[in-house]
């Protein structure tokens, strides 16, 4: 078979543009290989103890105002849902930590990654007590995103949608007070995932994640609020009942609670929603003086810490 | 192989090259059908092995969806009809031909088996939109109806037009939320 050098060369670079090709392709291989049951739930606890144990991180606190109406464009005149620990309750248990990676299927790490303090967790331990993201009213890492995965919601939540992080982490970057893990490893193919809840989905390598305030059980609440609505005014059909529910056609997210905030046995995590008067973040904190990190005061922080009484 | 017109180098005469060119021809035009088209509907038929005529089950006779797909006007999911729904009227004396006689083919707990293809990043609650006064026709088609299944095409081009109110608009619906975290998480 004759065959000259320059035959050879092309015929090599098309078996391998069509090796490109094919590579491009979602392999099934793939799937099979995130099958498994994951780690124990020991490992988490172990991780979530080691974590505590290894919390150096200072918050330096200044005094806020309470969180008021978001000021971005669309932004709900009803709702801006938050959080408030109470410094003079909470005794760093960590606790929440646990709580909240049961609840949002937060990855393990590699073990030489928690030796140097570099976990996946959304709560960290800062100063003895829970620090998580604060859903700034000005986030500057939303500012930042090329692809406009992080982003705010009209219920003053700090979103983020995974598919269309690109892994840049400017976000986190411009983040002061470095709220924001990144998905370095794949956690799910080194088996260091475990998916506890099936309303949260697992986020891939090469992404960005962070608190979410529970964003599902919001989701979940509100979209079962406006069915119920619905079907009960198409039901009534008469003026009186469409008027009597008139008075609740508003969704205000009551009732919702974070993990964290059902985890905490000293009540030291309120979740709440900072325009709602019946709302228990309201209530709370009414007498309350309230704190938030130097760096981020004046970028209108919907977590904040209180601490004494006015 | 003669190209009429274009005096073709020598390279191109050769025999191996030849085929190695009409085959990597053949391979990229299927890879690229299979990029351009990705997977087509397939129909899903046969989920059960109960000879099942939607024709004569559904509005035909004046049911509601959500007499068999129970949670369709205010669940998050409509759900597949379990053997104790198709019961709820089969056990009646309802017609002349016994009905539990021709169901004895398949009396498993679940005759149907419905896999979902909704991502677990998105959020959907088909309750909401049919209290909201979707019709099912409006998503789902009237396929159904002739027992064609699984032909919809449901993607966030269809969700955001609607969401938008670009669509239905002599239906009269407001455009609903649109920004990322109503649907994604």
């Amino acid at each position: 078979m004759g065959m000259d050098r320059r035959e050879f060369i092309k015929s090599c670079s098309l078996v391998a543009v069509m090796g490109l090709l094919y590579g491009c392709r979602k392999l099934p291989l793939d799937e099979v290989a995130r099958l498994g049951d994951g780690p124990t739930l020991k490992q988490f606890e172990d991780e979530v103890k080691l974590a505590v144990s290894q919390a150096k991180k200072q918050l330096d606190l200044v005094k806020v105002s309470r969180p008021g109406p978001l000021s971005i464009p669309g932004a709900s005149p009803l709702n801006r849902f938050g959080m408030a620990i109470d410094l003079d309750l909470c005794d760093g248990c960590g606790e929440c930590i646990l709580a909240c990676n049961k609840e949002n299927n937060v990855p393990l790490v590699p073990e030489d990654d928690a030796a140097r303090g570099r976990f996946m967790h959304w709560v960290d331990m800062r100063s003895g007590a829970p620090f998580m993201c604060a859903h700034c009213g000005k986030a500057p890492c939303e500012r930042v995103c090329p692809t406009g995965a992080a982003n705010h919601t009209p219920d003053g939540l700090s979103a983020m949608v995974y598919k269309r992080c690109a892994g840049s982490r400017f976000c986190g970057a411009n983040c002061p007070v470095q709220a924001r893990k990144f998905n370095f490893n794949d956690a799910q193919k080194l088996g260091l995932a475990r998916k506890f809840n099936k309303e949260v989905p697992l986020r891939d390598k090469g992404v960005m994640e962070k608190c979410s305030l529970c964003l599902h059980r919001l989701q979940n609440d509100r979209l079962k609020f406006k069915t119920q609505l619905s079907v009960a005014v198409a039901a009534a059909g008469n003026v009186s009942v469409k008027n009597a529910a008139e008075n609740a056609t508003e969704w205000r997210g009551r009732g919702v609670t974070t993990a964290c905030s059902d985890a905490c046995k000293r009540r030291a995590i309120i979740f709440g929603n900072w325009l709602d008067e019946k709302s228990p973040l309201v209530q709370l904190t009414k007498d309350r003086v309230l704190y938030a990190p130097r760096e981020i005061a004046d970028l209108d922080p919907s977590v904040v810490f209180m601490r004494g009484r006015r | 192989m003669r190209f009429s017109g274009i005096k073709m180098p020598g390279l191109l005469k050769g025999g191996l090259f030849c085929w190695v060119v009409v085959l990597f021809v053949v391979v990229f035009s299927m890879f690229l059908a299979d990029f351009l088209l990705e997977e087509p509907a397939v129909p899903e038929r046969g989920m059960s092995s109960i000879p099942f005529d939607h024709a004569i089950h559904g509005d035909s006779i004046g049911l509601d969806c959500s007499a068999c797909h129970t949670g369709a006007r205010a669940s998050a999911n409509a759900y597949m009809p379990s053997m104790a729904d198709c019961m709820d009227c089969h056990r009646l004396p309802m017609n002349d031909k016994l009905a539990e006689e021709e169901m004895q083919v398949d009396l498993s707990e679940k005759p149907w088996s419905h896999k979902r293809h909704l991502p677990d990043h998105v959020v959907f609650h088909h309750g909401v939109h049919a209290a909201a006064g979707v019709a099912c026709a409006d998503c789902h088609g009237t396929g159904f109806r002739q027992n064609r299944y699984g032909g919809e095409k449901f993607d966030m081009q269809s969700c955001i037009r609607c969401h938008r109110g670009e669509t239905f608009k002599e239906r009269g619906f407001k455009p609903a939320a649109t920004y990322c975290a109503a649907c994604h998480r």
